[in-house]
């Protein structure tokens, strides 16, 4: 993956205050640090962002132009509105060119497994660590076919050159399961009868 | 139905209804979800009529999720009764949801058979609610 351009220019006020004005002026408050630097207080173009994250995945190395200076960062933490779903902050870390990054990378299940089974999805993403610019868009595992009792595990992923399993190899991923019967279904919650028994209350000496 | 095993205190206070959800805002176990866009207190009696909805529809081959309890006890005195004599006796479980939580989440292979059993529920609970998923809604 190749790095995306994006303008970013330093905050000089903080608080709640100065980042909702942020925020009003079509721009996301974040923070910039890493390799010991002091960190680094920007303010991002809101929409090009979000464009960036949705077109390009959150493991997109980003070159921030910060004046004459360009830095390579790493989104490390996107804080959402957990209602509107607009980025409230952004935690940006500091990469090298050649540098190997520990990052979370999603595994999406493909094909359709047999009768009778349920896919359940234990982890949606594994750790691995790879060279900053060259960061995996996704792994795929497939089910296609797969009986009652298939167990995909974080090793059965098949990892490009140059990137190495971080996550637990023994990690499940997939399990495929006997797909539950509607009888089964409807006993899901059984806590009909359970009485409730208050703690006897402490007694201060 | 959902009901603690064991309480500090039988009587307590009602939870507070101010502000938005702290964690538990995205759809993490399946793929679709049920998510408050109100605050309200869901009775145990919501939550297991709403996974019931749920589980009728599907009938068999899904996976449903309640990342809700029902853990604070809620009083009512009994009817035609002067008042004082002290508080009144546990009447109902409630889960103190604030918007943004997700309540329910569920695994089905179709998605219009999943967002359907979802809408179902959704007329079980006592506030707005909206369908999520697990890849949408995000940035």
């Amino acid at each position: 993956m190749s790095e995306v351009r994006l303008a970013a220019e330093p905050r000089t006020e903080f608080g709640k205050g100065a980042a909702r004005r942020t925020r009003r002026a079509g721009k996301i408050p974040a923070v910039l640090y890493g390799h010991g630097s002091d960190p680094k207080h920007v303010a991002l173009p809101a929409l090009e962002f979000a464009r960036v994250m949705r077109n390009h995945g959150t493991n997109t190395v980003l070159a921030l132009e910060l004046g004459s200076d360009t830095e390579l960062a790493l989104t490390k933490t996107v804080v959402t509105h957990p209602l509107r779903n607009y980025i409230e902050h952004v935690d940006l870390l500091l990469v090298r060119r050649g540098e190997l990054v520990t990052v979370d990378v999603s595994v999406a299940v493909t094909g359709t497994a047999a009768s009778g089974t349920m896919i359940t999805q234990e982890a949606t993403e594994i750790q691995v660590e790879a060279d900053a610019l060259n960061i995996p868009d996704g792994f795929e595992v497939s089910v296609e076919g797969a009986a009652v009792g298939t167990q995909i595990l974080a090793s059965s992923v098949q990892l490009p050159a140059g990137v190495t399993l971080v996550t637990d190899p023994e990690a499940l991923l997939v399990n495929v399961v006997a797909a539950p019967s509607a009888a089964q279904m409807e006993a899901a919650v059984d806590a009909e009868g359970a009485g409730v028994v208050e703690d006897a209350p402490e007694t201060e000496s | 139905m959902l009901i603690p095993r064991k309480v500090k205190h039988r009587k307590q206070h009602h939870p507070s209804r101010s502000g938005a959800a702290k964690g538990g805002t995205k759809v993490v176990f399946g793929e679709f979800g049920i998510q408050a866009l109100e605050p309200a207190y869901v009775t145990n009696r919501q939550i297991e009529s709403a996974r019931i909805a749920i589980t009728r529809h599907i009938r068999r081959g899904g996976k449903v999720w309640i990342n809700i309890f029902p853990d604070r006890p809620l009083t009512k005195k009994p009817a035609e009764t002067r008042m004082g004599s002290g508080k009144g006796s546990p009447e109902y479980w409630v889960a103190n949801v604030k918007p943004g939580r997700v309540m329910f989440e569920m695994n089905y292979p179709n998605e219009a058979t999943a967002r359907e059993a979802l809408r179902r529920a959704i007329h079980k609970l006592p506030m707005k609610c909206r369908i999520v998923t697990r890849e949408g809604g995000e940035f």
